[in-house]
């Protein structure tokens, strides 16, 4: 058969040019290509109910939004808007869409996908939908004419636009077309791609990753020499993700410990980058089961971790303590605020106020960071000093994540991060702590008329310092309530291969924004 | 019985096996009084953390700064006491079960064979991590779904021995001279098929050593800080292959607990049950 | 009884097996303390799509309705959506099922290859010191725990040599599937680089898992071999002064190899619930990790479908032993 000797033939070439040292054809050799090894699974690609930060990648390199955060401190710019407006009231934005913007298919984006996008979050319900579901009444987005979109909130927003960047836009038509049983191509979404990204989904495999290509006609244009082929991996084997980098498989990783880093580090094809993030570490407690909801027997266990001994022994000094609930690297945080030390004399006496029986407490944490293991584990070391006695249970983000959406269900306390999801003090005290933001948003099902006062305010008011100054005061009641346990701000390490330069780290994408860097051969 | 000891000492492969064994139980029981640092199963010291093995930490420290030597000690109790009373709840709902299978030839023995059969058929390990989730992570939910799921083995095994021994000419005559079932089966039956179970027995302590540690490995045994040897070597997995000693110990404990229980097994088959004896 | 209604019998008693299996994982999913319906659809789900599945699977009716409806959606092969991947379970499983039978069955072959000849080695020079040596060898590997061996080998051959990959089937995205064997796959494409990197990945992990299934034929090869050799027809050959390398190969293996025939049968349905934790140290996108992940995640219709799908390749695989032991040797088939 004709066909099997030209493979047979094939064969022996392929053989020939691997020997000659050519791995590739000629084509090929003149591209660049970054291999990412993600440390969580891509197992779905759907922008609009993957919100975590380790999936970023799909969000930022495939889909993009009407406005983009970028860099550290992180600044907001326009991208699939050119600019927008806000109504005296605060309560309309409208935003100009570019002209020239087309997705991946072609199509030109209008005001109809991006009215389109917002209406399925809503549907959907997950992800970005908790900023929206209160403030943006489905149908009530307008689209007078294909190139202006307008957001009519239900009431005034100060955080509204910088939560914006969420709201990727989806190819309108495309996905329609996709549809099944009212299921807003939830199910065709979940494994293709219908956005303006800079990247075009190439392939995609659950269990390997998926691939992207430069998308030349990208609206943002390009400059320098962009990379032309992004591969983001699901490497969950941390040492495969550690032994990849060091010989030059992989040209980017994430989820590593400070103990890996410092190996990298010692790696001639590693280089390490570093930046002083928003991500905070906290001791998250829900206030509202009994004993809990003692603010003496919070304090007490305040008082009874070991700040000092988790920086320095377990993070290595690699971090810095952050004692309120909003990073330090952001505006919020009173001065001179001084948190909680670890003091079990303190811890004692305040134990000995709690009026309520004593009973077992359950620290949930997060299976597969290593970090919030141990964190409880230390946890539970000193407070069996105090007679506290807890048990630990660990289950992966998935399973935490849904315990945190219901105030029986979520646990006394959880050792987890709070990520940058828009850049706001908002995110992290009003968000974590607010009695509006129970069931969709909150950490801790804390409640306080006085705080929600303040909170309400601040999400109206547009006036920056008396912002801040609310904000100051909300971080203030929740460290006097000892409503949270905060433990350090996280320092983003990004080890990457010495061929790659330009990373642009932003807390929010995490670096994870590939459009800007480039690559040598 | 005195025989029985005399032939084990006598057989070499039982004898190695018996003491592996009894060296495990025996460390088990005396954990608390042996271990350098008995605090160590709950109580940490971050500062001594994944330090090499020395002669203070014999081998090494762990994420947390605790003794590894101490804690697989400690840990060997973890798993005696999982083992222990798994294998004793498979004896006791297996056996009953394979011998009234086994014995009677009607429409409940057709049942039970036919259920045994078909849970053997069920992916145990898949099974036993199902239970122990729903149930939540601790010791008590690796007992009962190990239990749940284990005791087959043992139904499976009487009700073939209890086949076998009904077609026997003391049985049958046992039963022609009208002696009640009950009787049959534990006076004639039972003695004659116990050195199948105590074989069975042995080994299954190796196997069910090695579903709980799986099972802690998983992420699914006692939670974290408990001393548990499968837990253990998933740990140590975010430390290599700096820290190499971190799994050392707990697997090395791990083998030579199931090696006991082979070597035992296979010794106590040759001198139980000459028929089915495999050359040596 | 002749053969042929033997094989029938075996067949007809292969259904209420699959039959029994599915009560299983029917009670498995209802001893959950949370409302079913709630469960197939998610947390997150509205009033009405909750509603709407209570009505679908039947819940305010009898369990034993219940059961008839859930049979009646398997038999049209719908085993439900995972939460998780967003995905009918079906797809899910076809996705990963080759890589573990790709795995499993060439952990088998090795696991032959390795065990047989060792263990006729052992059998023919018995009681000698290399009997003594390979028995020894085999006692240490059914004994040694496969996620520590795994961790072992990783930390030789990846992190200390750099010889073979640490995790995972292959370093790109798979060759286009054919059989969804990727070793195979790739040779189909003509694609060498692919075919070499699914050949790395793939040593690590079918080596752990060949390694108590070789100790398990060794030691049953060399039992056969003992008593081949023992057996009238070989004691006859040897004293009518048939050279002993004849005697071997014509008898002694053939009488030994039959029997271990069977075993490789046993040693597949072994190595299949085996794969479970082994992938899981390997990284290896195959049913057991899907089963591991489910069950972390509560995503209970996942973990009712992977239950049910290695349940049936465990079936198969006892069919499968039957069936051979019965070809082999009519007589001893019970």
């Amino acid at each position: 058969m004709a066909t099997s000797r030209r493979e047979i033939l094939k064969f022996g070439l392929l053989g020939l040019v691997l020997l000659a040292g050519n791995s590739d054809d000629a084509s090929a050799q003149s591209r660049t290509r970054f291999v990412f090894a993600n440390s969580s699974a891509f197992d779905s690609l759907d922008p609009h109910t993957v919100f975590d930060q380790g999936r970023a990648a799909v969000r930022f390199n495939l889909y993009d939004g009407l406005l983009r955060f970028v860099d550290n401190p992180p600044k907001l710019i326009p991208w699939l808007a050119e600019s927008y407006t806000v109504s005296d009231d605060g309560k309309t934005y409208t935003f100009r869409l570019r002209a020239d913007a087309t997705f991946h298919d072609g199509t030109p984006v209008t005001s109809a996908d991006v009215a389109y996008s917002i209406e399925r979050i809503l549907a959907l319900g997950k992800g970005p939908a908790s900023f929206y579901l209160d403030l943006i009444k489905p149908g009530s987005t307008q689209t007078p004419d294909p190139h202006t979109v307008v957001f009519n909130l239900a009431t005034p927003s100060a955080i509204f636009l910088t939560t914006v960047p969420n709201i990727l836009v989806v190819n309108s038509a495309l996905v329609r077309s996709k549809e099944k049983d009212g299921d807003w191509g939830a199910g065709w979404l979940a494994r293709n791609e219908a956005g303006t990204g800079s990247y075009v989904l190439r392939r995609y495999e659950p269990a390997v990753g998926w691939s992207g290509q430069r998308f030349v006609k990208h609206f943002a244009g390009w400059a320098g020499q962009p990379i032309d082929q992004i591969e983001f991996r699901t490497v969950q084997e941390t040492n495969t993700r550690v032994l990849g980098l060091m010989r030059g498989d992989f040209d980017g990783a994430d989820g590593l410990t400070y103990e890996q880093i410092q190996r990298l580090r010692q790696s001639p094809n590693v280089q390490v980058l570093e930046a002083e993030s928003m991500r905070v570490f906290l001791l998250a407690l829900n206030n509202s089961k009994p004993l809990m909801n003692d603010v003496h027997f919070r304090r007490a266990l305040a008082y009874a971790f070991d700040y000092d001994g988790f920086i320095k022994n377990i993070m290595k000094d690699s971090v810095t303590r952050n004692p309120g609930p909003n990073p330090v690297t952001i505006w919020g945080t009173p001065p001179g605020l001084k948190g909680y030390s670890f003091d079990l004399a303190k811890a004692r006496e305040e134990l000995a106020q709690v009026k309520q029986p004593l009973r077992r407490i359950t620290i949930n944490a997060l299976a597969g960071y290593s970090e919030s293991e141990q964190a409880a584990v230390l946890f539970q070391s000193s407070l069996r000093q105090i007679g506290i006695e807890a048990d630990i249970d660990v289950t992966p983000w998935a399973v935490v994540a849904s315990r945190f959406a219901k105030a029986e269900t979520q646990a006394d306390v959880t050792p987890v991060w709070r990520s940058t999801f828009y850049v706001d003090p908002n995110n992290w005290v009003g968000e974590g702590f607010g009695t509006r933001y129970h069931g969709t948003r909150t950490m801790s099902y804390y409640s306080n008329p006085v705080f929600d006062q303040l909170l309400d305010e601040a999400l109206l008011t547009s006036d920056q310092e008396r912002r801040r100054e609310l904000y100051e005061k909300m971080s203030q009641i929740v460290s006097d309530d000892a409503a949270g346990i905060f433990i350090y701000n996280t320092r983003w390490f990004g080890p990457y291969s010495t061929r790659v330069s330009g990373i642009r780290f932003s807390p929010g994408t995490n670096g994870n924004d590939i459009r800007w860097a480039t690559m040598t051969r | 019985m005195i025989s029985l000891i005399k032939s084990i000492v006598r057989h070499r492969t039982a004898l190695v096996g018996l003491i592996l064994l009894s060296l495990v139980v025996a460390v088990a029981i005396a954990a608390p009084m042996i271990v350098p640092y008995p605090e160590d199963a709950q109580i940490f010291h971050i500062e001594r953390r994944l330090l090499p093995p020395s002669s203070e930490a014999l081998f090494g420290t762990d994420r947390m700064g605790g003794d590894i030597f101490s804690r697989v000690i400690l840990g060997a109790r973890t798993t005696l006491l999982i083992t222990a009373t798994v294998v004793l709840s498979g004896v006791l709902i297996g056996v009953p079960i394979g011998l009234v299978a086994g014995y009677y030839n009607n429409g409940v023995s057709l049942m039970l064979g036919g259920g045994v059969e078909i849970l053997l058929a069920v992916p145990q390990i898949i099974l036993a991590i199902a239970i122990t989730q729903s149930l939540g992570p601790s010791i008590g939910s690796v007992i009962l779904a190990l239990s749940v799921t284990y005791w087959p083995f043992w139904a499976r095994i009487v009700f073939t021995e209890t086949r076998s021994m009904c077609h026997e000419t003391f049985v049958e005559s046992a039963i022609a001279l009208g002696a009640s079932a009950w009787r049959v089966i534990f006076l004639h039956i039972l003695p004659n098929i116990a050195s199948s179970i105590v074989v069975r027995t042995t080994t299954a302590i190796g196997t069910t050593a090695f579903a709980s540690a799986t099972l802690g490995f998983l992420g699914l045994g006692p939670p974290p800080p408990s001393p548990e040897w499968g837990r253990m070597i998933a740990e140590s997995r975010d430390y290599l292959p700096d820290a190499w000693w971190y799994a050392l110990a707990p697997g090395l404990a791990l083998l030579l607990t199931v090696l006991g229980c082979t070597l035992f097994g296979d010794g106590l088959r040759d001198i139980l049950d000459p028929k089915t004896r495999r050359g040596g | 009884m002749n053969v042929a209604s033997m094989v029938a019998n075996r067949l007809v008693w292969f259904m209420p097996t699959v039959l029994g299996l599915l009560a299983v994982v029917f009670v498995l999913a209802r001893i959950v303390p949370t409302d079913p319906a709630v469960l197939a659809v998610g947390e997150n789900a509205t009033t009405e799509q909750v509603q709407e599945a209570r009505e679908r699977l039947a819940v305010d009716r009898p369990l034993p309705e219940q059961f008839v409806e859930y049979l009646r959606q398997v038999a049209q092969g719908d085993l439900g959506t995972s939460f998780y991947t967003q995905q009918p379970i079906v797809d899910d499983l076809v996705e990963r099922l080759p890589a573990t039978l790709e795995l499993t069955i060439i952990g088998v072959l090795a696991a032959g290859l390795i065990g047989v000849p060792l263990g006729v080695v052992s059998g023919l020079s018995r009681n000698s010191w290399l009997d003594h040596l390979l028995r020894l060898a085999s006692v240490l590997f059914i004994g040694v725990a496969p996620f520590w061996i795994a961790m072992q080998l990783q930390l030789l051959f990846s992190m200390r040599l750099g010889w073979l990959p640490l995790s995972g089937r292959i370093d790109d995205f798979a060759p286009e599937t054919v059989t969804g064997f990727l070793t195979i796959d790739a040779l189909i494409a003509g694609d060498l680089p692919n075919f070499l990197s699914a050949l790395r990945h793939i040593v690590l992990p079918t080596l752990t898992l060949a390694l108590p299934g070789a100790a398990v034929i060794m030691r049953f090869t060399r039992t056969s071999v003992i008593e081949a050799v023992a057996s009238p027809s070989v004691a006859y050959q040897t004293a009518m002064g048939l050279p002993r390398r004849v005697i071997v190969w014509k008898y002694v293996l053939r009488l030994a190899l039959n029997s271990t025939v069977t075993q490789l049968g046993l040693v597949f349905g072994i190595s299949l619930t085996g794969a479970v934790v082994i992938e899981a140290v390997f990284e290896w996108p195959g049913l057991g990790t899907y089963a591991v992940r489910s069950i972390l995640y509560s995503d209970y219709n996942a973990v009712m479908g992977v239950t049910l799908c290695v349940g049936i390749l465990f079936a198969l695989s006892n069919l499968l032993v039957d069936l051979l032991q019965m070809a082999v040797d009519p007589r001893g088939a019970p």
